[in-house]
């Protein structure tokens, strides 16, 4: 074991042992997500080893990757998961004006502080990001807290922020903090992006999280958030079904050829 | 050559270029110059495909090379087939020989005949009964062998790999002579570098390194290295140099 660790320590790589024990996948798991595309080919790097051919991957890309498969795999057929883990380039395009209209986002003040026009045909995917977002924070934040998401956002530049959003699972965080001293006292808000289940200091209060992969999925598909859960429920459903409906054929078929 | 109007047949010798067709046949001799889109491929005599081929059904009884890649949904290979890109299919059948240079896709992948593959083999389900070498990756959920000839890999990987000493010898002499004919002589047993599964089974198997989480080894295995994390079974007339069970850390 310890000999198997030299060449990894060398460039960050983990053997493929490692990675097992480590996330808790089997064999099949790997095979099959290597199958899918899930795990690129350059990751599967083969080195000589005392105890023979071992194969190891870039430590930082293997574990994340893994970590995100799992939890995407609860949501999506694994046939998708390729597409959507690798799709970034269709994130950076636009909207049609109409698409917000049937989402039921068409408010003339989040579309001010987002700088949407009413008369555009196609709105950019980051502006449309933003609304989405606000939207869901103009009950519980005040104005100008709404200003601040839509600098955050600006700053941040959507189109490297938005593949982000489903590679980390980002959530977008307003934050709260009353600061009292001398007879005076003040509260300042804050705006975070962060992976859900950032940690906050305990004076701070989370006024509201907002999911950013919930905001991406209303924005594509066009339906609101419980639709879209609906929906990804249908579509797992059908997928199990047609999976167990073909198993189910092919070992007929096998059954047929060898009797 | 007699054409009707999507369909193409080649009875005699003769060529066609490609394009889309709906059936094309071709039981003489015959060429198709170009790519190809069909709906059924039928290749009993002499063929020869010079560019791509996208084909729902593809039916090879006599002996065809396909200089491209081919894709398609059903095929099957009686004769024997050539084909020097990849093969993407959801399902291949083979009971003749294939050699196929550039890697083998399928859903579910059965050869009771010949298999050669200069690159990686990956399926659903993998089953084989006949010979084969294949000189990258054999990936599969499940992967089934039933060892009736030589079979060579570099290495296995799946879910469940199963792999049995084949019926032929029960069979007779014939048989054998057969398979010997087929496969180029060799001894019926699995040579493979590595093979890693959940649930391995082996028989008549020489490997270096075999990797399980359950792991059992046959008779007539001789393999070098076993790492397992939950249970391993060795047969009596079995040889395994060195095991090692993996810790849970």
């Amino acid at each position: 074991m310890l000999l198997n660790k030299m060449p990894s320590e060398e460039e960050n790589l983990i053997s493929k042992k490692e990675v097992l024990s480590q996330t808790g996948i089997s064999y099949g798991q790997l095979y099959r997500w290597k199958r899918k595309g899930l795990i690129p080919e350059e990751w599967f790097i083969r080195r000589s080893t005392f105890t023979g051919q071992e194969t190891f991957f870039p430590r930082d890309k293997i574990i994340p990757r893994i970590e995100q498969i799992k939890r995407m795999k609860e949501e999506h057929p694994l046939d998708d998961l390729a597409e959507l883990i690798t799709r970034k380039v269709d994130e950076k395009l636009e909207v049609a004006f109409s698409r917000l209209r049937d989402l039921g986002w068409l408010d003339e003040r989040l579309l001010g502080i987002c700088g949407i026009q009413q008369e555009e045909e196609r709105v950019p995917m980051a502006d449309a990001f933003c609304l989405g977002i606000v939207r869901r924070l103009q009950r519980t934040a005040r104005e100008e807290e709404l200003e601040l998401v839509k600098r955050t956002l600006e700053e941040a530049g959507a189109g490297e922020l938005i593949p982000r959003v489903r590679e980390e699972g980002l959530q977008l965080y307003l934050l709260r903090k009353r600061i009292a001293a001398g007879g005076l006292s003040a509260q300042i808000s804050a705006v975070v992006i962060a992976p859900a289940g950032a940690l906050f200091d305990p004076e701070l209060e989370v006024i509201k999280a907002v999911d950013l992969r919930v905001v991406l999925d209303e924005i594509k598909l066009g339906f609101g958030a419980s639709k879209v859960r609906t929906l990804r429920k249908q579509l797992r459903e059908e997928a199990a079904r047609l999976k167990k409906q073909e198993l189910k054929r092919l070992k007929e078929e096998m059954h047929k050829e060898e009797g | 050559m007699s054409e009707r109007a999507n369909s193409a047949s080649i009875s005699g010798a003769g060529r066609i270029s490609g394009g889309t067709y709906d059936r094309v046949t071709i039981s003489g001799a015959g060429k198709v110059i170009g790519d190809l889109a069909a709906n059924e491929l039928r290749i009993s005599g002499a063929g020869k495909v010079e560019g791509k081929v996208r084909a729902r059904e593809i039916v090879v009884s006599g002996s065809t090379t396909f200089t491209d890649s081919v894709h398609g949904d059903e095929m099957r290979v009686s004769g024997s087939a050539r084909i020097e890109g990849r093969v993407e299919v959801k399902e291949l059948k083979c009971s003749g020989s294939i050699k196929v240079h550039g890697g083998i896709s399928a859903q579910y992948l059965k050869s009771s005949g010949h298999l050669q593959v200069d690159g990686d083999v990956s399926a659903e389900i993998f089953k084989a009964s006949g010979g084969f070498q294949i000189e990258g990756l054999l990936s599969a959920d499940h992967v089934e062998i039933a060892i009736g000839g030589a079979c060579l890999v570099r290495e296995i990987g799946g879910e469940r790999i199963d792999v049995r000493r084949g019926g032929w010898r029960e069979k007779g002499i014939l048989f054998d002579g057969l398979i010997k004919l087929f496969t180029g002589g060799g001894t019926a047993e699995l040579r493979a570098g590595l093979i890693e599964g959940d649930e391995v089974h082996l028989e008549d198997t020489i490997a270096d390194t075999v990797r399980g989480k359950t792991v059992e080894i046959g008779p007539g295995c001789k393999i070098g290295t076993v790492e397992y994390s939950e249970s391993l079974r060795v047969a009596s007339g079995a040889k395994v140099k060195n095991k090692s069970r993996l810790g849970s850390e």
